[in-house]
């Protein structure tokens, strides 16, 4: 045991001191072909990354978009297909749809909601409570689980018979229509429900943190000013809280859906009855069966899909993003 | 604000104070009602995670489910650390923690550094370009980053681990750094430089101690993401499980235990060791997690 961890640390001593090396003959051959020392001082500094950069990320999405025109298992050399794979993915992989439906069920559901619940907490939080600091520790909590944890939680707490805690809270409302108690991960309809839940639960305290600070950097003589004129509480809100926080809500929409759509680890401590999310539907292509060809086409595909999603959601900024000391048009 | 008027007999000019008081505070009770409700939501789960974890397998499905189990269950804590070779599994978490942050950490710090203070051709670009691989689905980079590790031999070592973390893995860190360092004025330095101080020792002497609080932050942060990391564990770690870190084993135990007679109570007691270590670092460190998930939303 000892033995992996002294050759691990010998590679990163060994790689520590190679990127240094790296850094110092950059800073001295940019010297050497007369550029300044500002310049060659900072591109030196900025070179673990951009090396990073070209190891893992430049070369790796070459890569895998050229993988993902192929066949490939690892064992034999990379066969290549042409677009056959994202034929198979568009036109019939029904395990890939029901993927997709899934996690983009998750994350229309997820991300929206979850936001108005979280503005809806640090709303409350700002009307000038006592121990604000209490309150934002509770509600912060959750969000120290790692995903995962609160995804083996989130599945006890819903266990499908009447001895899971949600289920015994619910009887009076399940027992009335008749029906036996919920079976959440285990009926396919109610799977949804039960990962929404969870991420309500796991990121809500985090987005209403970052909400409440976003509501504190609100200037007050825009309030004082509102009540001058007489405004009431709603028409302050829409005229003047929604505006000065949609700068943190964009953050906090493009967060959301990137990570809503990439939801994976979750997936991994839950057995659902069917398909699951994309990315593990992906891990699985690729690590169970070694169909690292389709992965990788799976992967450019979801890469599509979050480019899109993102780039939709930053077109229309200009139409709802409000900036301070921006003219608006 | 119409709120209920308290009874209060009394006139007098100091008690006209407290009642108005008692008045604001009783028109806020719906507002502190929520919030309990709120913080019960959040609560209730953690509760539910520790009573199931003192309990014997008899009272796990017991209806109605109680909430202190009684006799309570200590030696759960004991099976579970036996279940698995947890001692190595914590060891190798510990390691591939340190060795990770550590990285993460210095290469953040030199790269934000070099973004912040110095000019050069194309740094602009350069910065948004790496904004912007903050955006790229980790699954495009996945298999091609597999088989390089696979092409040095490296599958199945803590090297994916630790290694790639000193190429400043982390862009976000490098963001908030560079954000601070912006905002340090640059006469300290310039000071420094006129004495003769190279650009390390500025960064280390001047910059570094100035920004101290988001070093931590970002420390933190960084801890909590590498002591949790479970992608990784699971796609570069395998047998023996002595190999594993915590997360990997979490999930080996609820993968391999069938759905029969879970043992929910062991699993629970091994997510509760496993949380503690970033549950401690919480209560110490709470301005710091807090204001470092903050500065992305306020400052981005």
């Amino acid at each position: 045991m000892f033995q992996w961890y002294a050759e691990t640390f010998g590679r990163y001593v060994f790689v520590a001191a190679a990127i240094v090396v790296v850094m110092l003959l950059t800073f001295r051959g940019l010297r050497a072909l007369g550029v300044r020392r500002e310049p060659a001082t900072g591109f030196a500094l900025i070179l673990p990354w951009f090396l990073g950069f070209l190891i893992w990320n430049l070369f790796p999405v070459a890569a895998s978009l050229y993988l993902s025109l192929t066949n490939y298992n690892v064992l034999q050399a990379p066969d290549l297909v042409g677009l056959a794979n994202y034929q198979k993915i568009l036109g019939d992989d029904e395990q890939f749809a029901a993927s997709l439906r899934l996690t983009m069920a998750y994350a229309a559901i997820s991300v929206p909601f979850g936001l108005v619940l979280s503005l809806f907490a640090a709303m409350l939080l700002n009307q000038g409570v006592r121990g604000v600091g209490l309150w934002r520790t509770l509600f912060y909590l959750p969000a120290v689980l790692p995903a995962f944890v609160a995804a083996l939680l989130w599945r006890l707490l819903l266990l499908p018979t009447r001895s899971g805690l949600v289920n015994t809270a619910t009887e009076p409302i399940w027992s009335r229509f008749g029906e036996g108690p919920t079976r959440w991960f285990l009926d396919p309809d109610t799977v949804l429900w039960g990962f929404v839940i969870m991420s309500f639960w796991g990121v809500f305290g985090a987005n209403t943190v970052i909400m409440l600070a976003g509501l504190k950097n609100i200037s007050k003589d825009l309030y004082e000013a509102a009540d001058v004129d007489g405004a009431g509480l709603l028409p302050k809100f829409r005229h003047i809280t929604i505006p000065q926080l949609t700068p943190t809500l964009f953050y906090l929409l493009i967060m959301g859906i990137i990570a809503g759509v990439q939801v994976f680890d979750q997936g991994l401590f839950v057995k659902v009855p069917r398909e699951n999310f994309l990315n593990v539907y992906l891990y699985i292509q690729g690590f169970t069966f070694f169909h690292m060809g389709y992965a990788s086409a799976i992967a450019w595909v979801m890469f599509v899909i979050i480019l899109v999603l993102t780039l939709a959601v930053f077109r229309s900024s200009q139409a709802w993003v409000y900036y301070e000391g921006e003219v608006r048009r | 604000m119409s709120a209920p008027t308290a009874p209060v007999a009394a006139e007098g000019p100091g008690l006209r104070s407290s009642r108005e008081r008692l008045r604001r505070s009783l028109g806020k009770a719906p507002i502190y009602l929520l919030l309990c409700g709120g913080a019960a939501f959040a609560l209730v789960p953690f509760v539910w995670m520790l009573s199931t974890a003192l309990k014997t397998p008899g009272q796990l499905f017991k209806f109605p489910p109680e909430f202190i189990p009684n006799p309570v269950a200590w030696t759960n804590f004991a099976e579970a650390w036996t279940a698995l070779p947890f001692g190595a599994m914590i060891l190798n978490s510990v390691f591939v923690t340190t060795l990770a942050m550590f990285g993460e950490l210095c290469s953040a710090v030199i790269v934000a550094y070099g973004f912040a203070r110095f000019r050069f051709r194309f740094r602009n670009t350069l910065f948004l370009l790496m904004l912007s691989t903050m955006m790229l689905p980790w699954v495009v980079t996945l298999i091609p980053g597999f088989l390089i590790w696979k092409q040095f031999g490296l599958i199945n070592t803590f090297d994916p681990l630790t290694v790639g973390a000193l190429f400043a893995w982390g862009p976000f860190y490098i963001f908030l750094l560079r954000q601070f360092f912006l905002g340090v004025s640059r006469e300290l330095e310039e000071a420094a430089t006129v004495d003769g101080a190279n650009a390390l020792q500025v960064l280390w002497y001047v910059l570094l101690p100035l920004v101290k609080p988001v070093l931590l932050a970002v420390a933190v942060l960084s801890f909590q993401g590498n002591w949790n990391n479970f992608k990784g564990a699971l796609i570069y770690l395998g047998q023996p499980i002595e190999r594993f870190t915590l997360p990997l084993g979490l999930q080996f135990f609820q993968a391999s235990i069938g759905t029969e007679a879970p043992r929910w109570h062991l699993m629970m007691a091994m997510s509760l060791l496993m949380v503690i270590p970033v549950m401690i670092l919480f209560f110490l460190a709470q301005r710091q997690f807090i204001e470092g998930i903050q500065l992305g939303g306020v400052k981005g």
